[in-house]
């Protein structure tokens, strides 16, 4: 089978018709997911501007960590299942579309910077916790994970515009 | 739409700044994406503020602190929101004066807005009291409240828009 066929088969589901075709599935299914992507961005800016050392400075980063990072992953949660009703709708439009595969190049990138970060210089975390400025391995992924994420939220639009 | 809204958008949409913003390949995209960075930094602000006053998240720091941190940023960053949102409302005049989710976006707006800055003013004002579980206002618990759904209906509205407009 080719992707395209498996793509067809997808656009076919009962699910993936109903959005599709009905008129409110589809505005209101994107909405959720905007809401879903501010909560994502902003809690991860506060993180990542903390990383920088350049907000929320009279807080720990581990404290922060907890505090910021629950409501990331609820709501990337929320993204990815609100993401996944618009993809199907209209899956092969999106699978050929150059800014949808940008933006999960980039979503990629960020996902590899946060992994180097977590495997890496915050291991030793006891030693930094309330450092300022903070290590400059940390500061740097702070600012790759604040780029990256800018990135996937424009490309993310943009598809809006080419599809 | 009323008329003399119809005459004002037509008119803005005649302008050459409008003619412009609307020729320039790209430019109402980027603005509606600095536009959604800017609503990340006012939500995530929003949301943690309330969650605060609820009693469920950034336990780790005070009320005041928590607002003296944030509420800065919410206000940039409502700048930005201000800046694109012109931008987008002069590149598509029609499009946003004639829809009812745009002037309910922006009722809200004024109410949030309203709020957030007696929640400044006070919790400044008050800092001892608002940040002691025991002696805070129940005030605290409605504003936190509130102020979320207005934000989720803000975004909500403002991603309408595009679905609710009558060319």
């Amino acid at each position: 089978m080719t992707i395209d066929q498996l793509l067809t088969l997808i656009e076919h589901t009962a699910l993936a018709t109903r959005v599709r075709e009905g008129d409110w599935w589809f505005p209101l299914d994107e909405c959720l997911h905007v809401l879903s992507i501010v909560t994502v961005f902003g809690s991860i800016l506060m993180m990542d501007l903390r990383l920088v050392g350049l907000a929320s400075r009279d807080s720990a980063v581990t404290r922060l960590t907890k505090e910021v990072l629950p409501y990331t992953w609820i709501a990337f949660a929320f993204a990815v299942i609100t993401g996944a009703i618009m993809f199907i709708s209209k899956a092969k439009v999106y699978w050929h579309n150059p800014q949808f595969e940008l933006k999960f190049l980039f979503m990629a990138l960020a996902a590899a910077n946060m992994l180097v970060f977590h495997f890496g210089v915050f291991r030793r975390v006891a030693d930094w916790d309330d450092a300022l400025p903070p290590p400059p391995a940390a500061r740097l992924a702070g600012a790759l994970s604040i780029s990256l994420w800018i990135a996937v939220i424009f490309f993310g639009r943009w598809i809006g515009f080419t599809t | 739409m009323h008329d003399l809204l119809t005459s004002l958008a037509n008119w803005i949409a005649s302008t050459r700044l409008s003619l412009f913003f609307q020729t320039t390949e790209g430019l109402i995209a980027a603005s509606q994406s600095i536009h959604i960075l800017a609503i990340s930094v006012v939500f995530g602000s929003g949301l943690m503020i309330s969650l605060r006053l609820l009693g469920i998240g950034a336990s780790g720091r005070t009320v005041s602190r928590l607002a003296s941190t944030l509420l800065p940023w919410m206000g940039w960053a409502l700048l930005v929101l201000l800046l694109t949102g012109l931008l987008q409302l002069v590149a598509e005049p029609v499009r946003e004066l004639g829809t009812t989710a745009f002037w309910l976006k922006m009722g809200m707006l004024v109410c949030v807005l309203a709020l957030n800055v007696w929640f400044g003013r006070t919790v400044r004002a008050r800092a001892a009291v608002w940040d002691s579980a025991a002696t805070r206002p129940a005030s605290a618990r409605l504003f936190a409240v509130v102020s979320l759904l207005l934000w989720v209906g803000i975004v909500l509205c403002g991603r309408l828009i595009a679905y609710t407009w009558q060319q």
